[in-house]
């Protein structure tokens, strides 16, 4: 009862969509959630993009597409860092706040991040008939060589090594078709993160960043690889292009800690460098 | 959304969910608090269980083809 109570408690706060690389106003006029009207708060070079928001407790499925939505539409004028969804503010004070904690940072991102776009490559495999035929293959090199054994500690060790080489052999076979499909895709992309095996299936789960120029070629390289069928028995999921959500980078350092790095070796940091300029 | 290359609704909405939901620029609360007075309201773990939840609804499809993964 009470938490039914809770989850009806709304009230107005920002709502935090992007950062981006500008401290203009947004030319277009968008709309955002609960129909709010989108703006850009500037702080010095870069922005904030937020709107007046309730902090609603139920969440629905169009509120987190609304929310992508408008992080792609502001993608096709500036350079993006998406926030995670459902990142609020209680007033514009206190988003200027966690901007100037993080001015460098975001700085940093945005730099290293303009005019490229993530792709997304999934691959599936079957992973389950390939560990099976690895179990067969282990059965039949060792058929005839098992003896009676009636020590239950030995035959534990036993199944747990055999175990562990069937896994390490199943595992060695998911790298050698990662490496192909990677090199094949890493040719057109200037960064990458790559997940291994997050499941039986799920051979590979990688993302690829790739500069706006080579866009068109890395869409041609999916087609490519669908068409070639890069190591046969595989099924891939190709999507894109996305805002970088994967190759955003917070090293948490504020202002002070970077002024405090450049004071420990006798460096003049470019912020303090401003400092003293009176820039900042 | 329009860009997404990926043709199946479900694919495209689960790429999506496990972007926003997931990855992004995440502020750290403690580092937020230390602020002082900076109110920061993020609604973590109702919004990942029901992730997880259509998550999982959807992998059944597109994934695993509807079967259950080999333990």
């Amino acid at each position: 009862m009470q938490a039914a109570k809770r989850s009806r408690i709304s009230r107005m706060g920002i709502y935090t969509y992007a950062i981006i690389d500008s401290n203009s106003k947004i030319s277009s006029s968008i709309n955002g959630l609960g129909g709010a009207v989108v703006y850009n708060i500037p702080y010095r070079n870069i922005g904030i993009v937020v709107s007046e928001s309730e902090h609603v407790q139920d969440i629905a499925q169009e509120h987190i597409l609304k929310h992508e939505e408008i992080v792609e539409k502001l993608m096709e004028d500036f350079t993006v860092l998406p926030m995670r969804f459902h990142t609020l503010f209680n007033q514009e004070k206190d988003a200027l706040l966690m901007m100037k904690e993080y001015c460098g940072d975001f700085r940093e991102n945005l730099d290293r991040l303009r005019n490229k776009k993530e792709f997304g490559v999934r691959v599936i495999w079957p992973g389950d008939i390939k560990r099976n035929r690895i179990i067969d293959a282990y059965k039949k090199s060792n058929a005839g060589a098992d003896m009676p054994d009636s020590s239950s500690v030995k035959s534990f060790v036993k199944e747990k090594f055999e175990e562990y080489k069937i896994d390490k052999e199943f595992e060695e076979e998911a790298d050698k078709y990662i490496a192909l499909i990677d090199n094949f895709f890493s040719r057109w992309a200037c960064e990458k993160k790559i997940e291994k095996l997050k499941s039986e299936n799920l051979l590979l789960n990688a993302f690829y960043l790739v500069e706006k120029e080579k866009e068109e070629d890395f869409k041609e390289a999916f087609e490519r690889a669908r068409d070639i069928c890069i190591c046969g028995d595989l099924k891939y999921l190709f999507s894109g292009p996305w805002p970088p959500y994967n190759f955003i980078s917070l090293t948490k350092k504020t202002l002070h800690q970077r002024l405090s790095e450049a004071d420990m070796f006798g460096r003049i940091s470019p912020e303090q460098n401003l400092l003293n300029k009176g820039m900042l | 959304m329009d860009n997404v290359i990926t043709k199946s609704k479900d694919v495209t909405l689960l790429e999506i969910l496990d972007r926003v939901l997931d990855k992004g620029v995440v502020i750290s609360g403690d580092i937020v608090i230390s602020l002082a007075d900076v109110d920061l309201i993020y609604v973590g773990l109702k919004v990942l269980i029901s992730s997880v939840e259509t998550m999982e609804r959807l992998r059944g499809a597109p994934f695993a083809g509807g079967q259950e993964e080999p333990n």
